[in-house]
């Protein structure tokens, strides 16, 4: 072969370069973009209880009722609703001209199969579930649901935010196992999932859906009417906090999610940025003992730990130096929501080691070593674990400190194994104030041994006093039960509360109608 | 020829297997598993296992790596754990971020590179000439990201004369794609650049010495024509080795670059899938680079026979 | 044509020889008196002058000599230098910029920078050489097994290529995500992925020697394969070998860098340079001092490992400055 064919051949060859489909766009098309928390990997949100997957979940998908700023569930897909006296039957009327995006009508049916797929992953729902009689379709637009025991809480569960909520999806796509991820994703939300321009892990893209019927009411968080005034919202993934910041101050986005604390004041000095708390609900930070294995099974060591630490050291390696970020918190319920306690709470967070290594003696700590997971790549888990080794050394434990990633702790934290042998003693996480309101929805503070959450506390009083807040008939009795709850979980240590922390959200001057809220709201949300 | 393709082509059967079996092992033994990821942190361990089972993640190894094999020869890469897509689609789709950012590197690196190595080769031994050496070995000495997080500050922060972050299809128009990658390009190139002028200036040295270099300046040839095509298409064979070798180094960098400058691009894919145990996604990924790079090595090798005539197959 | 063996000419003598030897001296007819030797007029080249020379013609060994014992000096002597326990948090001070308190400011725990840099010159100098040796023992037994072992080349070399034909990076990565983080596994990943390179150099050098007479004649005389390992082959490795060395030493402490930039690296309670920027790289717009320090000492490093390296190269055989 001489060089004119061969540099003929090369030449016929070029670049196939796969269509990345964009389409084009009509003039003056208003397009939001939008910098998420997280990678949209999967999109399935019974499936995925992630925060990211429920936030887009929203966006597509619509529920027959919703919480408002004040937590009281308002109807959405729901036109009018009627209890039967003995508290046991509840039927629902849809409202008219709901449409999905492929154009269909929302039907009874579809609501009964996305109910039915919802109760097998949330835990309220299989209490539901539990207590089931009938959930049938009684016409095209109403629904009837029959109960043994009377719920009072059902309207709450079907309008909460915490994951994964009550989504209304179209019967074909419901009926799939709720093991396995749906595959298409049509729902009668405000917007429709514009599939072929995902690209997982870098961009996702939502279009306005022009046939939704928002409700009269004006919104607010899941309730009233959802209107886009935008035509088009762009989920732009960004792996680095620093190109996200530099983003933003460029015009390259306009919203982000959750700017790290200290690139705020960097962000507040930008005569084009406005910055403000993001969701009033905050977060709780945790760390969670191993009640299995020595030497956290051993109430007393417990306790030595949880008085020994300083909540302002994990609370400031989390949020920074801005003190109106956070708070003391003693106890397990979100500050500012009407179930808060503070019951039985003033051994939390001392930050005494003098104390700490005295009480840790008298429990009698024989030296056994303590593997502490520690996620390096989330910044929350990889801070707290910082200040936790500090502490556990300082108070004269045998640390045994195991820096991994999300992924592998997520499997190791599910083993009952000795540490030694692949188990654990303790791992760091946290959890949106949103699902730390009450019990239910709150996996992580029940205390049923082998049925609870990582970690496995077995404390009968607190689950006593739990199930005394599902049998609460009024609000007095719930406060009651829930103090209970809370004193008994202090105790018992069921995990140990690093502190309550607020998170900042940052958004271009040009963009308006942003709310504080656990999820952020892209109804409403408008751009000059 | 042909012949010698064909055997080549044959040649890399084994070594595309020795891949296959390598990654898929690592990842087998690896103590991360996806169904807790997925499962995510409201779950039970119950949940888990079921995943895991859903997963068919609890069969032994050799069943699920014949299972594995034979899609892949089907050219079936099977379907992401996280994104339930089609491996073949995720890569598709990042294809063009990553070979655009490698071309602009690799045409401004060859473009800048190779005239610096030889203009210090020209003048060995002068101020020159160890001012481009001193700032080459300087590029390959400074970590990838700094240079991106500084070149980011400058040109696109403080000057605001390029976008921060992102990628835009060539189809949207030229210079929009163009602007976005100019930053990741001088990135991800300096080290790239120091390397090619090392070796172009050390190659045209031996050449300059050569009988034939003194004839072409004997025979009245200028400066240019003497440099430029007469010494350096007898340097070009290990310079173009160097530009196949230090493809693998570009797709090392291009992870930290992606991540920089928030390319959608196979870097990043790969370095996600690993830390989520993705496995479809991490060995459809590594199966495909080194298929790329062995048949870079290949065009490299073929390329011998047009720069130097001498060499024949 | 004589048959006697003349002596060489002057010219073919290597130089720094002596001249040959005058006629030896005359012991001096009696009576003659004999005046006291005079002392030299031009003084003897003094010692000091030679090292002079040295660093002038070989500037670079020496700069990357000088630079690489200052750094190693300052992991050695860390405790002495000022610096406090880098791994002592302090919440409430926090991402405080330098002063005279703090050199080099606090970082997002409230460690003290300075220490933190200072101390981790022991991890990545740790992490560069024990992978350049390590690398290099590895490498060399795979590459003279390979080159000596005809049946075995085949297959090996098929292995070496499918490890190459893996980024490094993604290679390193990956072993890292089957362990946690900690500095012998960095160690180990980083070496598993460089080793291919040398076991190639090393076949290379074994295959050309292999065709070389010496060679042929040492197995013709029945010299065993040790023997010949030992003193043919392993001396001829061992230049190319070096040189490669001091660039997998300085690529190392590169990847450990990388490394840690992408969350798989050495964990903070070791400080090392890689994970201290790696902590600090979301605040570079507004705390750059995090980022900068380490990244001034590491890139001073790794340029004067790759100093070294150049210097050694063009100093052992200026033929392989043509393969880097």
């Amino acid at each position: 072969m001489d060089r004119r064919t061969f540099l003929k051949g090369s030449a016929a060859l070029g670049l196939a370069a796969p269509q990345i489909a964009r389409p084009a766009l009509a003039q003056g098309a208003k397009v939001l973009r939008f910098v998420p928390q997280a990678n949209l990997a999967n999109f399935d949100p019974i499936w995925g209880t992630q925060y990211v997957v429920r936030n887009a979940g929203t966006l597509v998908w619509d529920m027959l009722y919703g919480v408002d700023a004040q937590l009281k569930p308002q109807r959405q897909m729901v036109e009018s609703e009627e209890v039967s006296g003995d508290k046991l039957t509840w039927t629902f009327r849809l409202r008219p001209g709901l449409k999905w995006h492929d154009g269909e009508p929302v039907l009874a049916k579809d609501v009964v199969a996305s109910l039915t797929r919802w109760m097998a992953r949330d835990p309220i729902g299989l209490m539901i579930r539990g207590i089931q009689d009938d959930l049938t379709a009684t016409d095209d637009k109403t629904v009837q649901w029959r109960l043994k025991k009377p719920f009072p809480k059902l309207l709450y569960a079907l309008g909460k935010t915490n994951a994964p909520m009550a989504l209304m999806m179209p019967e074909r796509i419901a009926k799939t196992d709720p093991f396995t991820q749906i595959t298409e994703y049509v729902g009668s939300g405000p917007m429709k999932f514009v599939r072929n321009e995902w690209v997982p892990g870098a961009r996702a893209v939502f279009e306005t859906f022009t046939d939704y019927k928002p409700r009269d009411e004006p919104n607010s968080w899941l309730a009233g009417g959802k209107r886009m005034l935008v035509d088009r919202v762009e989920w732009v993934i960004m792996p680095d906090p620093a190109t996200a910041s530099a983003a933003l101050q460029n015009g390259e986005v306009d919203w982000w999610e959750n700017p790290i604390s200290d690139l705020v004041p960097l962000l507040r000095k930008n005569s084009n940025l406005n910055v403000d708390i993001a969701d009033p609900l905050g977060n709780v930070g945790s760390f969670r003992m191993n009640h299995l294995h020595p030497p956290f099974d051993n109430p007393k060591i417990r306790q030595a730990v949880m008085t020994a630490m300083s909540q302002e050291d994990y609370m400031r390696a989390i949020v920074g130096d801005d003190d109106s970020l956070w708070k003391k918190l003693p106890g397990f319920f979100t500050p500012g929501t009407p179930l808060y306690s503070e019951a039985g709470g003033d051994n939390v967070g001392k930050g005494d080691i003098k104390l700490g290594q005295k009480l840790l003696k008298e429990a009698g700590y024989k030296g056994e070593p303590v593997v502490c997971i520690v996620a390096q790549d989330q910044g929350i888990t990889k801070a707290q674990g910082d200040i936790t080794a500090d502490l556990l050394k300082q108070m004269g434990f045998n640390v045994d400190f195991v820096a991994t990633d999300w992924g592998t702790t997520g499997t190791r934290r599910a083993s009952k194994a000795p540490p030694s042998q692949g188990g654990w003693n303790m791992f760091h996480t946290w959890h949106a104030g949103a699902d730390c309101i009450n019990p239910a929805g709150y996996p992580a503070v029940r205390a049923s041994g082998d049925k609870a959450w990582f970690g496995w506390p077995n404390i009968p009083p607190v689950e006593t006093a739990i199930a005394e807040w599902f049998d609460a008939a009024d609000p007095a009795a719930e406060k009651a039960a829930i103090d209970k709850v809370n004193a008994a979980a202090c105790e018992g240590v069921v995990y140990v509360p690093t502190g309550f922390f607020l998170g900042y959200q940052a958004w271009r001057k040009n963009v308006s109608g942003i709310v504080k809220g656990p999820i952020p709201f892209t109804w409403g949300v408008s751009k000059a | 020829m042909l012949g010698y393709i064909g055997r080549r082509i044959l040649a890399t059967i084994p070594v595309m297997a020795v891949v296959g079996l390598f990654v898929f092992s690592l990842l087998y033994f690896a103590p991360g598993d996806p169904a807790a990821i997925i499962a995510g942190d409201q779950a039970t361990p119950d949940d888990v296992a079921r995943i895991r089972a859903t997963l068919g993640l609890d069969r032994p190894f050799l069943v699920r790596f014949w299972e594995w094999s034979w899609q892949i020869l089907h050219g079936d890469l099977g379907t992401s754990i996280f994104t339930n897509l089609p491996v073949t689609t995720m890569i598709g789709q990042r294809v063009q971020p990553t070979v655009s950012l490698m071309l602009v590197t690799l045409v401004f690196a060859i473009v800048v590179a190779v005239p610096l190595g030889v203009v210090a080769a020209w003048k060995a031994g002068s101020l020159i000439d160890r001012l481009v050496m001193g700032l080459a070995v300087m590029g390959f000495s400074v970590p990838v990201f700094v240079v991106g997080y500084v070149l980011a500050y400058v040109f696109a922060l403080e000057l605001g004369w390029l976008p921060v972050q992102g990628y835009t299809p060539i189809e949207q128009g030229f210079w929009p794609w163009l602007s976005n990658l100019i930053l990741p390009a001088v990135t991800l190139g300096l080290v790239y650049i120091a390397l090619i002028a090392r070796v172009t200036r050390a190659t045209m040295l031996d050449v300059l010495q050569q009988d034939y270099v003194r004839t072409a300046r004997a025979k009245g040839l200028s400066q240019g024509p003497v440099l430029f095509i007469h010494a350096l298409k007898n340097a070009a064979v290990p310079i173009v080795t160097v530009i196949g070798i230090g493809i693998a180094l570009l797709i090392g960098g291009a992870v930290v670059t992606e991540t920089v400058f928030a390319i959608p691009g196979l870097g990043r894919l790969t370095v996600d899938a690993i830390l989520r145990r993705d496995y479809p996604v991490i060995q459809g990924v590594v199966l495909l680079f080194s298929f790329v790079y062995v048949l870079v090595n290949l065009a490299i090798d073929l390329s011998y026979t047009l720069l130097d005539p001498r060499i024949r197959y | 044509m004589t048959a006697t063996a003349a002596p060489y000419p002057d010219s073919a003598r290597p130089t720094g020889l002596p001249p040959a030897e005058a006629a030896p001296k005359a012991p001096p007819p009696p009576g003659l008196a004999v005046a006291a030797a005079l002392p030299d007029v031009i003084p003897v080249r003094k010692r000091r002058g030679k090292i002079w020379t040295y660093v002038r013609r070989n500037p670079t060994i020496v700069v990357g000599g000088v630079l690489l014992l200052i750094v190693f000096l300052m992991a050695v002597l860390a405790p002495w230098l000022g610096t406090v326990d880098p791994t002592a948090l302090a919440p409430a001070k926090r991402t405080r910029v330098p002063s005279a308190q703090y050199w080099f400011g606090t970082d997002m725990l409230g460690r003290d920078v300075y220490s933190r840099v200072v101390y981790g010159a022991r991890v990545s100098l740790l992490v560069g050489f024990s992978v350049a040796f390590l690398a290099s023992i590895a490498g060399l037994a795979v590459g003279l097994v390979s080159g000596m072992v005809r049946w075995l080349d085949g297959i090996v070399m098929r292995v070496v290529d499918g490890m190459m034909s893996i980024p490094p990076i993604l290679l390193a990565v990956a072993l890292m995500a089957l362990t946690r983080g900690s500095v012998q596994n960095v160690i180990v990943a980083i070496t598993i992925a460089e080793i291919p390179r040398v076991a190639r150099l090393v076949r290379g050098v074994v295959l050309s020697l292999r065709e070389q007479p010496y060679v042929e004649a040492a197995v013709t005389t029945g010299t065993r394969m040790p023997a010949i390992i030992w003193r043919h082959i392993l001396p001829n490795t061992l230049a190319p070998m070096t040189v490669q060395a001091t660039y997998i030493c300085a690529s190392a402490m590169i990847t450990e860098a990388i490394l840690s930039f992408i969350g798989a690296g050495v964990p903070p309670s070791t400080p090392s340079w890689g994970n201290i920027m790696a902590e600090g790289r979301a605040l570079w717009q507004v705390k750059f001092y995090i980022i900068l320090f380490p990244a001034i000492f590491l890139s001073m490093t790794v340029l004067a490992v790759n100093l070294v390296g150049d210097g050694l190269r063009d100093a052992l055989d200026p033929r392989m400055a043509k393969d880097v």
